[in-house]
């Protein structure tokens, strides 16, 4: 990465940060909004169901609620915005060659920073809840972040390409996240689902991360670190390959605009 | 490659594959009719293209619409890749393909400049250097919190000139953005320009074949057959002007 790569990568992350609530009289309050409506209604509705199945105290079960949601968040985002990348700049990359990895980098790292400001909340949030929040634990949540961040960057190497020869996956995409959302246990613990569908969750990496986060927060615990450490591997792998694909594939992208 | 020669291309073909008209594109199309068979054809946009352009030279590209000169200057900045012969390219190019790249609407003026500057290759430090230079070059000084979308298209396109002329390159690609604003500004373009010719090496495309005429040292005129010649510009413009 050159000079002006990195130049050109911070004015996308600037611009597309100051468009995104541009306009909007809370603006970037919205951010913050948005996750907060949603846990407020999941709590009122599933608090007391959930943490009398999980033995948890509604305090914990709140913290469990709103570290599921954020993780899920930044996946959602990651897998959107890192998909949509490419075609969100098709007029640019039609007239003027530069590097194009720097618009799916720059893309990803919008659901970085929010879910960066998400994490703060929640910590600031299980602090005042006298949740135990260990150094550990911490450690593991921003390493289990980092190890999502470079699956997403991976993944949307193939995405990006592929949604400019298929516009059906944005609503395919969109339909398998949601999908998701409920086989991820954000919001119910395991223990709800019957026991010959557990596998659903187990064999899920989304859910996975929320599991180890939420651990790792409430317990101050380091678990699942061998899944972990598989998909940080696995997702490095995908970089390399994703990079080797996306390289060879993206020359003829500006055809099919 | 010689030194003296700043592009060179040797047998340059670019084909577009397209659906033939009133073949089914969609799944459903294709579904309400699923006897019309898909049928794509080749749409041969340049075929077996070859040409140098010097150093310092100011090489311009003319012809009808759809003899290929937008593509030609797409290959030449690296947007297409050839489908036969290839492209050198000695030195940094910058295209101006349209001017303002990446313009945002709701952004100010002065964030614009940051923008653009950016895309067409300047870096932070560079664009801090001469952002009052661009603004005042584009008279435009008093409005730098401006955000663009109350710009004239008129007042735009200025400061998207003054923006690209700050690029430090070599090659200057550029494609019918010649004369821009109103009179008093186009004087200050073409200033510029008579400023540079012989200094850079210059691959023009023009429908105003009276700068083409003016600058050029030659021209090479693409026709829809996608035969081609390469002359002296007079000869060049004359003929092509008798074609219609």
């Amino acid at each position: 990465m050159n000079k002006n790569d990195l130049d050109l990568y911070k004015q996308f992350v600037k611009t597309t940060f100051k468009m995104r609530y541009k306009g909007s009289i809370l603006g970037f309050l919205w951010v913050l909004l948005k996750p907060f409506f949603m846990f407020l209604i999941l709590f009122m509705i599933f608090s007391h169901m959930s943490s009398a199945s999980a033995g948890l105290t509604s305090q914990q079960y709140a913290v469990y609620l709103l570290s599921g949601l954020i993780v899920y968040t930044f996946f959602n985002e990651g897998m959107i915005w890192g998909m949509g990348s490419i075609m969100e700049r098709a007029q640019l990359i039609v007239k003027i060659n530069f590097k194009r990895d720097v618009v799916v980098a720059s893309s990803l790292s919008m659901a970085l920073i929010n879910f960066s400001i998400n994490l703060l909340i929640v910590l600031a949030v299980a602090l005042i809840l006298k949740i135990n929040i260990t150094l550990i634990g911490l450690a593991y949540i921003l390493f289990i972040g980092l190890t999502m961040f470079l699956s997403l960057y991976g993944i949307s190497f193939f995405t990006s390409i592929w949604l400019v020869h298929v516009r059906d996956l944005q609503h395919i995409m969109e339909l398998v996240l949601q999908l998701l959302f409920y086989a991820s246990a954000v919001f119910f613990p395991v223990e709800m689902i019957p026991e010959n569908y557990r596998f659903i969750v187990y064999y899920n990496p989304v859910a996975r991360f929320v599991k180890a986060v939420r651990e790792a927060l409430i317990f101050g615990e380091i678990t699942d670190s061998k899944f972990v450490l598989l998909a940080l591997l696995s997702s490095l792998v995908l970089i390399i390959l994703g990079k080797i694909y996306f390289n060879k594939h993206i020359k003829k992208v500006a055809e099919h605009f | 490659m010689e030194d003296n020669i700043a592009i060179k291309v040797e047998n340059l073909t670019k084909k577009f594959r397209i659906p033939e008209h009133g073949s089914p594109t969609t799944l459903q199309e294709r579904f309400v009719n699923p006897f019309a068979k898909k049928k794509m054809i080749d749409f041969v946009a340049l075929k077996d293209l070859s040409f140098d352009v010097k150093k310092g030279e100011f090489f311009s590209v003319i012809g009808p619409n759809g003899a290929g000169k937008s593509t030609l200057l797409k290959l030449i900045s690296g947007i297409y890749i050839p489908d036969g012969g290839k492209i050198d390219v000695n030195g940094k190019l910058v295209p101006f393909l349209e001017l303002g790249v990446g313009f945002n609407p709701d952004l100010s003026a002065k964030e614009n400049v940051y923008l653009n500057g950016t895309i067409l290759g300047l870096t932070e430090k560079e664009i801090n250097e001469s952002v009052d230079d661009i603004f005042d070059f584009a008279e435009l000084k008093e409005f730098e919190d401006l955000s663009i979308k109350k710009f004239s298209s008129g007042m735009q396109v200025r400061l998207a000139f003054s923006i690209a002329i700050r690029v430090k390159s070599d090659i200057l690609v550029l494609d019918e953005v010649l004369a821009v604003g109103d009179g008093e500004f186009q004087k200050k373009c073409f200033a510029y320009f008579d400023d540079i010719v012989g200094k850079k090496t210059i691959l023009f495309v023009s429908h105003g074949l009276d700068s083409v005429r003016k600058y050029s040292d030659r021209v090479l005129w693409l026709k829809e057959d996608k035969t081609y010649e390469i002359g002296e510009p007079n000869d060049m413009v004359d003929r092509y002007s008798a074609t219609f």
